[in-house]
């Protein structure tokens, strides 16, 4: 058959490329993208230091003699018990990543899980009771959901993760119910229904892929979120419980700037405002990159 | 014919529940297919063609949709009620299916390869080196050159005639014993169009399966299928060998139909002849025979009572026939 020899030619030529290297060519060609990219890595750096102890162990220790200003040896100055504003700065960072990390993973876990869930089986009972609980945890006021699951988890380190993870996941799930709704009608899954595929398997194997997309999206706006809220959220005594955060230092800060003192106040939201910026841009242009409707330029 | 039918339909009847009411788009419907034949189901749009193959494979979308009645046997098995484990087991390796629309039958994010695999490891306990063995095999049968490559692309990678031919062969791949092919043609242009249809016929050859040939299309029909059912409304109105219904059909709808095949031989252009009306609104039938608002031939017995089915091999559903024959 001469047309299979002609297509014998056109198969080595084709380029094989995969779907997430195009995704990954179009990001690098994205500047701001990667540079935004390479500041979270840096901040990402930072977190780990801290978390194998190499840096900022000392940020719980009274070092100084009361408050100074910036100096050599205090680069951010010291605060009123004497310690040092630069290291509680730095261990501030792997506070921000241990919120951001957890909640934006296990919500979208669970939201996609139950997104894909409640999608699969729309127009039953399964998705009634889904949309009746998103329904719920999304009309109760966020801060009064946090204070009360910090109260019903007395003194649990983890109590505003939970109560974050418990509100951020509705967003993500809506989404994904969506996306499945709008797959499930495409013949492919038809297909497997008639090829004998399991029901689980058509949802974890062949919906869930094909909306990763909006699920690592989804997942680096939570992380912002999650930072975001875990500063408001210690600033109002009901987020971090040991350790400290920079929601925490704008806290203690709040007595201080009114008496002309900012050097507590600048640094922890000099930090979390570069890493949200940068996170905001990195997901912007990760959104772009996976969306296979956008060229690149 | 004195072979037993693997597919034994009876009765059967399915409705979908809408917001204006219950429409019934199966009406009652019976036929048999037997082994090794190609047995074609043609008719307009939303005539039933599609539900009654989904409801072969259990596939109606419920809710809405609802098998009300009737019996669906397969080998001799009653296939109606099975529970949806029993009926996934069958599916894919008993009966298999292709599906219209070939650019989007296949999981955009996962290899062609993995697909395949994923069928023959869960119908025939292959390991995945076998699988994937096996899944080339299957690629180089359908006519798609260098297979072993092909089986690591994504789907997008392939051409609208490839990806169909990569559905057949994954259709095929357990050796069922009977294939339903739902429009398998109709997305793709005229020359891919033929050789897909001459590979579905000579893999039935190879691997002695029958085929129900869905389609609207009366010429591919003509040239592969053995015997035609020709469905109006949920109805059959004719049923027979395909050589009797294109030379002597007997229904006014199926000599409407043929009617409207254009001749490019004919000298004079003239328009092309159709069927008056429209297809009914399922909500809104006519009151005894379906077709007879549409009728060339209508009489007063047509509004009054529904036509059966009658004849031996050749069976057709109008009054009107009686009437001629007894004349």
């Amino acid at each position: 058959m001469s047309q299979s020899e002609g297509n014998k030619t056109t198969v080595s030529n084709v380029k094989r490329e995969s779907l997430w290297q195009k995704s990954f060519k179009k990001f690098l060609k994205d500047k701001t993208g990667v540079f935004s990219f390479l500041i979270v890595l840096v901040y990402l750096g930072i977190a780990c230091l801290v978390w194998s102890g190499l840096v900022a162990n000392q940020w719980d220790e009274l070092l100084a003699d009361g408050r100074f200003g910036p100096s050599a040896e205090y680069w951010f100055g010291t605060n009123i018990n004497g310690q040092d504003v630069f290291q509680r700065t730095i261990f501030s960072t792997k506070t921000a990543f241990e919120v951001g990390l957890i909640v934006a993973i296990l919500s979208s876990l669970i939201g996609a899980v139950g997104g894909a869930m409640s999608g699969f089986f729309s127009g039953t009972w399964v998705d009634e009771l889904f949309l009746w609980v998103f329904g719920c945890l999304e009309c109760i006021p966020f801060y009064l959901f946090v204070a009360a699951v910090a109260f019903a988890l007395q003194d649990n380190p983890f109590a505003m993760h939970i109560a974050m993870i418990s509100t951020f996941w509705t967003g993500t799930a809506r989404l994904i119910r969506g996306e499945v709704i709008k797959l499930k009608n495409l013949e492919f899954v038809e297909a497997a229904h008639a090829l004998g595929v399991h029901r689980a398997k058509i949802i974890f194997r062949h919906l869930l892929p094909n909306t990763t997309h909006i699920i690592l999206v989804q997942a680096s706006i939570t992380f912002v979120a999650a930072i975001k809220s875990e500063v408001v959220l210690s600033f109002l005594g009901l987020g971090v419980k040991d350790g400290i955060s920079w929601g925490l230092m704008i806290s203690e800060a709040s007595a201080e700037v009114a008496s002309g003192i900012f050097n507590n106040f600048i640094a922890a939201s000099g930090f979390m405002f570069v890493l949200v910026l940068a996170f905001n841009l990195f997901s912007d242009a990760l959104q772009d990159a996976l969306d296979p409707k956008k060229v690149s330029h | 014919m004195n072979v037993e039918p693997i597919l034994k339909v009876k009765d059967l009847a399915v409705e979908f529940k809408t917001d204006k009411g219950t429409v019934r788009a199966i009406n009652e419907i019976s036929f048999e297919v037997f082994p090794n034949e190609t047995l074609g189901i043609v008719g307009e749009s939303g005539c039933g063609k599609s539900v009654s193959s989904l409801a072969v494979l259990g596939l109606i979308p419920s809710p809405p949709g609802e098998i009300v009645g009737g019996s669906i046997k397969f080998k001799g098995r009653e296939l109606v009620g099975l529970s949806e484990s029993d009926y996934r087991k069958i599916r894919g390796k008993d009966i298999s299916m292709i599906f219209q629309e070939p650019l989007t039958a296949l999981n955009p994010v996962l290899r062609v390869g993995k697909q395949m695999k994923d069928v023959l490891m869960r119908h025939q306990d292959l390991d995945d080196k076998e699988a994937r063995k096996r899944a080339i095999e299957f690629l180089e049968a359908v006519g798609i050159p260098a297979p072993e490559k092909r089986i690591d692309e994504f789907p997008h990678q392939l051409s609208g005639g490839m990806r169909q031919r990569v559905m057949i062969a994954m259709a095929l791949s357990c050796n069922p014993s009977l294939l339903l092919a739902d429009e398998p043609t109709t997305a793709l242009d005229v020359t891919t169009q033929a050789q897909v249809m001459s590979e579905i016929n000579s893999l039935q050859k190879k691997f002695d399966t029958a085929v129900v040939l869905v389609t609207h299309d009366l010429g591919v029909i003509a040239e592969t299928c053995q015997r035609v059912i020709v469905m109006y409304c949920g109805e059959i109105v004719e049923v027979g060998p395909v050589k009797d219904i294109f030379e002597n059909p007997q229904h006014p709808y199926t000599q409407g139909l043929l009617r409207s095949i254009p001749v490019v031989r004919d000298k004079k252009i003239s328009r092309l002849p159709t069927i008056d009306g429209t297809v009914p609104d399922l909500l809104n039938l006519p009151s005894g025979c379906r077709f007879s608002n549409r009728c060339s031939k209508v009489m007063d017995v047509c509004s009054q009572k529904s036509p059966k089915l009658e004849g031996q091999q050749h069976q057709a559903a109008c009054f009107a026939i009686k009437e001629s024959t007894g004349e």
